[in-house]
This record gives structure tokens, sequence and C-alpha cells, in this order.
């Protein structure tokens, strides 16, 4: 890099990334991408077989997923990614979870371990941690999106989850207060069942900010250097970078259609669920016709600026080299791969459970 | 790019769609507009699929139960051969696997349930089905004549179902949610739930979808020279 490129880089504070934009000069952004594409891939392998381990062998390694959790999160509050995250996906993602854990809890095989009671509706009212949950989670969402209906919806949700295990329900420190209310609902389910799925839970937590990571801290054009420093021909990186630096602008082109559908009253006129597809459906012909047309454009200029004649291309700006803390990183990722999937330990074996 | 054969064969010319065949291409180069077409329809298909994971409700672990994406990266295969199936992989792997957050191990693995429709669909047309009067660009499912010949509407659709929504359609559920089973990304006794899921809603997707765009863009893209004659080109 030259130091008018040097210049021009450290003059900027924010980069354009995969989604939103990243602040430079971060420890997460001096990462090669090599290094980053690594660290996902170990930290999912770890993950996948983390929350995999059979319970005759101990069940999931609780402890080593939590502090997995807490390292992604760490890397993208060190990435300064994290308020982006949680203005975003974060409240997007908290159903998925929750559905995981109850997926896991209801679709399980027979598990051993002693039978667990869940409350639909425990008998009483309870003021103590649930009420906190609901108060926070309201005020939470609320400040975000200023209507009640929608922070009401996760509020229940949360406030009931807390209230449902009876472990939690009948806990002095957990309910503070009962104030009878109706009938008992209950029913019962394995021990086991109940870690899984928050075992199956945390790990596709997980597995979802470890992507977004990546994803927030990563440069269309630092796959395409990285391609290039991989020995791939140069049409070949350049095609992989035409693809990622499209998808902000096909985005776009599915956003505009859909307003532009909208305001002419597709979504408002019909409600049926088959008339909304047929509605999507309709989107997929001005969005095809508007893919051909940039395509067709962008290739008539690659044409125009010589791009089938041209040979011995420079190499691009974002081009980095490894350096020792990349080193570092991937060795401790490999040890720490061997330490638990191929030498079989447990971080939770560890701490005993 | 490959430059696929040296000479131009002579095409049959018992059906308008006779030069779409199995072979590489015709021979000549990727062009530039080709080229950046093929990369665009990939970053189409990966927005697409992560729309169809991401905004639809009710979808899960990669799975959804309206996969508007289906039959996007099909009808692309029938255009652009092994581009279109391309695309239906990476699609999958970043779109409806990354983005999602199902992790890139499992994504990479249950992505090849997107790769075998296209391919089988593709060979079967392309080999098979033309040489007996059926469209590879599947026009027949909504035109009564293409170029002055005069289609098999019901056959059409008949095979269409047949193949694209029965047995292409299980296969894909067969391997999409089998990987994700045993990666431990969906519950033990789910695995029904999942695959009915998947079964139904790419099915409802190609059915309602397919017709639209095939009616709306093929001839404009054949039109454009745009339609891949064989694998590559």
């Amino acid at each position: 890099m030259s130091e008018t490129d040097v210049k021009a880089r450290a003059s900027k504070k924010y980069v354009r990334t995969f989604i939103f934009s990243m602040r430079t000069g971060t420890p997460i952004e001096k990462l090669h991408v090599v290094t980053k594409v690594f660290m996902i891939v170990v930290l999912s392998t770890l993950t996948l077989y983390m929350f995999d381990i059979p319970v005759s062998r101990g069940g999931p390694d609780f402890i080593g997923l939590g502090l997995l959790l807490v390292l992604v999160f760490s890397l993208l509050a060190i990435s300064r990614t994290a308020k982006y995250l949680v203005n975003s996906y974060l409240i997007l993602s908290i159903p998925v979870i929750l559905a995981q854990f109850f997926w896991w809890l209801f679709f399980s095989e027979s598990l051993p371990g002693a039978k667990m009671t869940f409350y639909l509706w425990p008998g009483f009212f309870p003021i103590g941690v649930s009420t906190l949950v609901f108060v926070g989670t309201f005020v939470l969402v609320y400040f975000k999106t200023r209507s009640i209906t929608v922070s009401l919806a996760p509020a229940v949700l949360l406030w009931w989850f807390t209230i449902m295990p009876s472990v939690l329900a009948h806990s002095s420190l957990a309910t503070w207060i009962k104030f009878p209310l109706g009938g008992t609902y209950s029913f019962s389910l394995p021990q086991w069942s109940a870690y899984i799925g928050f075992a199956k839970s945390l790990g596709y937590a997980i597995l979802i900010y470890t992507s977004f990571l990546f994803l927030l801290t990563t440069r269309d054009v630092e796959i395409g250097g990285a391609l290039r420093q991989l020995r791939v021909s140069f049409r070949k990186a350049f095609f992989v970078m035409l693809m990622f630096r499209n998808l902000n602008t096909i985005l776009l082109d599915y956003e505009s259609i859909r307003m532009a559908q909208i305001a002419r009253a597709s979504s408002v006129i019909r409600s049926g669920i088959l008339s909304r597809m047929k509605d999507l459906a309709y989107v997929s012909i001005p969005l095809v016709a508007t893919m051909i047309r940039r395509s067709t454009e962008m290739g008539v200029a690659l044409y125009a600026r010589g791009f089938e004649a041209s040979k011995g291309m420079t190499n691009y700006k974002e081009t980095k080299r490894l350096s020792g803390v990349d080193y570092a990183i991937m060795v401790l990722l490999i040890a720490f791969l061997i330490y638990e999937v191929i030498l079989g330990h447990s971080i939770t074996a560890l701490f005993g459970r | 790019m490959s430059e696929g054969e040296n000479t131009i064969p002579k095409t049959e010319t018992k059906f308008p769609w006779s030069n779409y065949t199995l072979k590489l291409g015709r021979g000549e180069p990727v062009s530039t507009t080709q080229y950046v077409l093929y990369a665009v329809q990939i970053a189409a298909v990966i927005i697409l699929s992560y729309l169809s994971v991401a905004v639809i409700p009710l979808s899960y672990a990669g799975i959804s139960i309206f996969y508007f994406v289906y039959p996007f990266f099909l009808v692309f295969t029938m255009w652009w051969g092994a581009w279109g199936m391309l695309g239906a992989y990476v699609g999958c792997v970043v779109g409806a696997g990354v983005l999602v957050g199902t992790g890139p191990v499992p994504s990479i693995v249950y992505a090849i349930s997107d790769l075998v429709p296209p391919l089988i669909a593709f060979v079967l047309y392309r080999g098979l089905l033309s040489k007996r009067g059926y469209d590879p660009l599947w026009r027949d499912l909504t035109d009564k004549e293409v170029a002055g010949v005069k289609t098999k509407r019901v056959g059409a659709w008949v095979w269409f179902i047949l193949i694209n929504g029965v047995i292409l359609n299980i296969i894909s559920a067969e391997i999409g949610v089998g990987v994700l089973y045993k990666f431990g990304l969906v519950a033990t006794n789910g695995f029904w739930p999942f695959w009915i899921g998947w079964v139904v809603g790419d099915f409802v997707a190609m059915v309602i979808i397919t017709p639209v765009l095939v009616k709306g863009l093929t001839s404009l893209v054949e039109r454009q020279g745009l339609v891949n004659h064989g694998w590559i080109t």
C-alpha cells in the first residue's frame, strides 16, 4: 500500500461491511479475513460438538457454550458493532432462539432424569423476578419501538417463561409474593429435555452471533484480496467480489419494488395468505428484469474498460498480510478444538458439575 | 472460464428448443455480460434465500414454510445451466445458512439439498424431456405454442409437478432435514414436522411463482441471447 493509500485509509472512520459498517482501527478490523473465516468455522464446529454431547457422556458442555457466547459478544464489543446488533438483529434473533428451546423441550426423544414440572398457569399470580423480566422487556422494547402492542407481546412471553418452571415459581428467591388466582395447569417433562433445550438454544445463539460477527466486520473487497493471495485467478476473485458487492444493491431493489407494490395497494386490498404469496410472485418479474438490466449495463461498462483484454491486474489495496496476532488466534482455536473435540474433554467437567 | 467445444454443433430442428442441450456450450467463451449476469444472479438468489427464511413467519434453522427462492433457482438453472446450480448452492450456504445463523459447517453440507433438484431437473429436461416435446425452458406451462409449435400443456404440468414438486422436492427435504438432524439442529422427534414443512413450503412456492417467472421473463431472456445452450454457455 502506498503512503497516500495508508493516509486515505487512516482518515476513514467507518468502512462498509457486508451488513452495516464497521469502525476502522479496531483489533477485529485488523484481522485477516482468512483468520475470521477460520474463526467462524472453528467456533461453529465447537458449538455443534458441545451441544450434541450425549447424556450418557455427561451431556452438553454448558460452561463451554457459555464461554463461547461470552467470547463472541466480547469480540462484537471489541469491534464496536455490538450497538448495531442490539439495535437491529438481537431482538429479531431472540424468537428463533426461544423456538429452538421449545422445539427441543417438546420434540426430544425420551430422555433420562427425574420429571420436571412446568406450569401453563401456576394457580397464583407471582411477584418477583418474573415481574422484573416483564417490566424490563416492556420498557426495553417500548423504548425501541414506541408501540405498546409490540412491546407487550415479548414482555408477556418472557414473563410466562419465567413462571413456567416449577423450580422458579416456587423458589422464594425468584417469587417474592403470590396472589392466588385460578387453578393450576401443569405438565411434566424429563429434566434432561429442559437441559438439552437450554444447551441447543445457547448453541444456536452462538451460531447466529458468530455469523453476525463475520458479516458485521468483513468487507467484500477483503475477500477478493484474500482470494488473490491464495493465487485464485483475477477473473474468479472478481466474480466473487461482484457477487458480494451486489447483495446490498439487490436488497435495495427488492425493497423498492415491494414499496412500489404497496403504493399500488397490492398488499392492502388482498389479505389472504395465497394472495400475499401471489403478491410476492409479482415482485419476481421486476426484480429479475432489473437484475438482467443492471448486469447488461455493468457488463458493457466492464467491456468498455477493457476487462476482457486486460492482463496483469493490480492487487486490491485492502489486501493484508497475516500477522502474528492472526497466527496466535488460529493456534489458540486449534488448541481449543483439539482439547474439546479430539481429546473429548469438557469445560463443564473441568469445573465439576 | 470454460472454453466449451471448438466447433458449432449442428442443431436438430425438430423442436424450437432443440438447441438447448447437455453439451458444455457452443464453443464460445463466457462474455463479459454473461460473466456479470451469473455473479449478479447468485447475489439475487442469496438475498431471496435469506428473505425466504428470515421474513416468513414460522421459519426455523434454514427451513421455511414458503421457500420462495426455490422456483427462482430452478428457472435460473433452466436458463443458465451450471451457473444457476452454483447460485442455488451458494444462495443456500450464504442466504439460508450463514445469514440466518445456521453456521458455516452445517450450511455447507445442507446446501446440497438445494443443489440436487436443479441439477437433476436440468439433466432430465435437457437430456430427456426436450426430445419428447417438452420445453426445457418451461414455456409450455403457460403458452399454447412456442415458436409456432403447439405445446403439450397438460403433459408439461404433469412432468413439472411430478419431477420438481414431488420427486426432487422429497429428495431435497430428505437431504436438507436429514443433514440438519444429524448436526443436532432439528429435534429428535421433529424430523417429520420439518420434513413436511419443507416439502409443502417448496411445493407451494414452486407452483405459484414458476409460471409467473416463466411467462414474464423467459422470452425476454431468450430474445437477449442470454439463455445458455449447454451447461456453461
